[in-house]
């Protein structure tokens, strides 16, 4: 494959670093993708093609490379390269092949767990967050610039050159179809943070439930899907699959299963947030679920994953099935599954299996899900009584039923049962 | 966190995008041409299965057909891109392209098309004027629903070939794309082979330069007053600025 560049040449960047070409990855539509060695470090360089390198452009890039990356789940410019007045490109972190895209996911070829694949939704919502915090709008989510780990729901957010201040229409870029939100494609609106909401709500959805919200019955009729066709179904005349009051796009049985099959896996905070974001959210960007919200919502998930004692499959606790005193059934042997026992901290609830970690996010609400500070430990004594070992450096306090308390310094573990608390220091948790 | 059950269902609900390579084999195209051809399309095989594999919502399935004396299929059924390996075309014989549209025009009628797909895509490569009566069949072509939907691209190999013709069967003068020389048929036939990912996911950016009049609504992709579709022709949703220019190519034999 002949790129622009050709291997071996050397090319400086601006800060003066000198950067040699190795090979060409591969190419878009905007430019070319090349491996790079500086020193004894590979690098990747995206180089524009004559008609997209523009003055805008680059202006964006230098923009983007002063203030940095929002958090470590981007791939973001480094460094600006160029080669006399006519072309340009920028030089980025490489991408580890233990990352897989999300077409990967939607093939089946990346497979990750429930909870990984909820850690990847949380990751990917809480690096759009930090995008937008820093008064950025991201605008082209699509499927291919997005990666993940499956074995552990690290992300990678990628093609951060059309990055732009909210609300100024920088690039050219807006987006791809299904992705794009309605009153885009009706050419009402241009990108903005608003409208990144609704795609991330479609990326969500993408990955939970296999399947696009707007295409059921209603796609299906469509013989020939030319960009008449998908005007209407993502821009005009949208319904959500699962819209409660219009049936009309519910999933067609046989075409679009997974839909169907995977509805009913969730539990009912993240059906009825997937409902605001695909009912309010289609004609009123205002009502759109905010990040913030999925967050709470997907931290809770990651959470509440029972093991089914049967045959290890991840089943979601819904508690309004709780409420109700309807049991869980596991979708994968239909064994029956008891809901273990919990620890609730806030609006907070963490169900208990061996391998449970309390993150900083359980105990204050602050989004960490990254610091660990209590983990299972397993009675020396008793194998039978677990307990929770304080793995934070501050003093934990164990009030029993009974009121008494006792400390619980780090590194020492209290025992797990029902109706005790644990005063965290800013919170107390209580066992279920 | 180990995990032995693989969560449930399938992949993601795609349709099949019809992509058909018409290669024009005729006594003229003898060489240096068909050589140049022959390379060019294979050449373009391992980028159209990256592209492939980035689009789960497009099955891709390629065919070959040939015409010059006559004309008839290279490949029996649609392949996946993933399975497409090319065979060097010989040239000799005249040039039947009515003939090759019938061919077309019969894969295009439901059945064999199935009741969803992505609007097909056909790239025509010619260098010289049909002998055959071939304006019945092309407008047989143009009338079937398939045929109406189909983005049609012509590449014009050398100066001898009919672009009047080839306008006709593209619907659209733009998609007439001259290669003069082998270096030049190589980027059109590149470019052309590109269209399939733009008809699966039409391409994120403004297609009309805005006239500076300042209303930029009007400038989305999806906004159909802004697709110049000629009667006869699919919507326009390649991106025309990304064409190579014809003369911008290394100096090499003029045809």
């Amino acid at each position: 494959m002949e790129g622009q560049l050709k291997e071996g040449s050397m090319l400086t960047s601006l800060s003066g670093s000198k950067y040699e070409v190795n090979k060409l990855l591969g190419a878009g539509g905007q430019g070319e993708v090349y491996s790079v060695t500086c020193g004894s470090t590979q690098y990747a360089l995206k180089w524009y093609f004559k008609h997209t390198a523009t003055a805008n452009q680059k202006s964006i890039l230098e923009n983007l490379i002063a203030k940095g990356k929002p958090d470590k789940s981007f791939l973001w410019p480094m460094d600006l390269v160029e080669q006399g007045k006519d072309s340009f490109g920028y030089i980025m972190e490489l991408r580890l092949k233990e990352y897989k895209s999300i077409v990967d996911l939607m093939k089946r070829k990346a497979e990750p767990s429930f909870y990984n694949l909820c850690k990847a939704a949380y990751n990917l919502t809480k690096g759009y967050q930090r995008l937008h915090a820093m008064g950025y709008s991201y605008r082209d989510i699509s499927f291919g610039n997005l990666f993940f780990n499956p074995d552990n729901g690290e992300v990678l957010i990628c093609d951060n050159d059309n990055v732009s201040v909210n609300g100024k229409d920088d690039s050219s870029v807006y987006g791809t179809p299904r992705f794009m939100a309605p009153e885009i494609v009706v050419g009402k609106a241009k990108p903005s943070r608003n409208t990144d909401l609704y795609s991330l709500s479609v990326l969500l959805f993408y990955m939970f439930m296999l399947n696009h919200p707007l295409e059921g019955k209603l796609e299906a009729n469509i013989r020939c899907m030319d960009v008449f066709a998908m005007n209407k179904l993502y821009g005009t005349n949208p319904v959500f699959v699962f819209d409660p009051v219009d049936k009309t796009n519910r999933p067609l049985p046989g075409y679009q299963d997974n839909a169907l099959t995977y509805w009913d896996l969730y539990p009912k905070i993240l059906k009825e947030l997937f409902t605001k974001a695909f009912t309010d959210g289609l004609t009123t960007p205002a009502k759109r679920v905010t990040e913030n919200k999925w967050l709470d919502t997907l931290a809770n998930m990651m959470s509440e994953i029972i093991i089914c004692p049967n045959c290890g499959a991840e089943i979601f606790l819904d508690e309004s099935k709780e409420s109700l005193g309807v049991a869980h059934t596991c979708w994968n042997c239909q064994g029956v599954v008891p809901v273990a026992v919990s620890i609730q901290i806030e609006k907070r609830r963490i169900l208990i299996n061996q391998t449970t970690k309390l993150y900083l996010h359980h105990i204050t609400g602050n989004y960490d899900m990254e610091s660990i500070v209590g983990s299972i430990s397993v009675n020396p004594n008793n194998p039978k009584l677990w307990g929770i070992k304080n793995e934070s450096a501050e003093n934990w306090t164990y009030i029993k039923a009974d009121g008494t308390q006792a400390p619980v310094a780090p590194g020492r573990s209290v025992a797990i049962v029902k109706d005790s608390k644990i005063n965290f220091g800013q919170y107390v948790g209580e066992f279920k | 966190m180990e995990v032995e059950i693989r969560r449930p269902g399938g992949e993601l609900a795609s349709r099949p995008l019809h992509f058909f390579w018409m290669v024009d084999c005729s006594g003229s195209m003898y060489g240096e041409k068909i050589g140049a051809v022959n390379h060019a399309i294979q050449s373009t095989i391992p980028e159209m299965r990256d592209t492939a594999s980035d689009n789960p919502n497009a099955q891709l399935l390629i065919r070959t057909l040939k015409f010059s004396t006559g004309a008839s299929w290279v490949t029996s059924t649609p392949v996946p891109i993933d399975e497409f390996d090319w065979e060097d075309l010989d040239a000799e014989g005249v040039t039947d392209l009515g003939k090759a549209f019938d061919l077309l025009s019969a894969q295009l009628t439901i059945p064999p098309m199935t009741d969803r797909a992505l609007p097909p895509v056909i790239v025509l490569l010619s260098d010289g004027c049909p002998t055959d009566n071939y304006k019945d069949a092309l407008n047989n072509l143009k009338h079937l629903p398939w045929g109406k939907k189909a983005v049609k691209i012509a590449i014009s190999i050398g100066q001898d070939a009919d672009d009047e013709v080839l306008a006709d069967f593209t619907g659209n003068r733009e998609l007439v794309l001259q290669a003069n020389n082998a270096t030049a048929l190589t980027k059109m036939i590149k470019w052309a082979s590109t269209a399939a990912s733009v008809v699966s996911a039409p391409a994120s950016r403004v297609v009309s330069a805005s006239a500076g009049d300042g209303s930029s609504a009007a400038d989305t992709l999806l906004n159909k007053d802004d697709i110049t579709a000629v009667s006869g022709s699919a919507p326009l949703v390649l991106d025309m600025n990304n064409i190579p220019d014809p003369d911008d190519v290394g100096a090499g034999d003029v045809w």
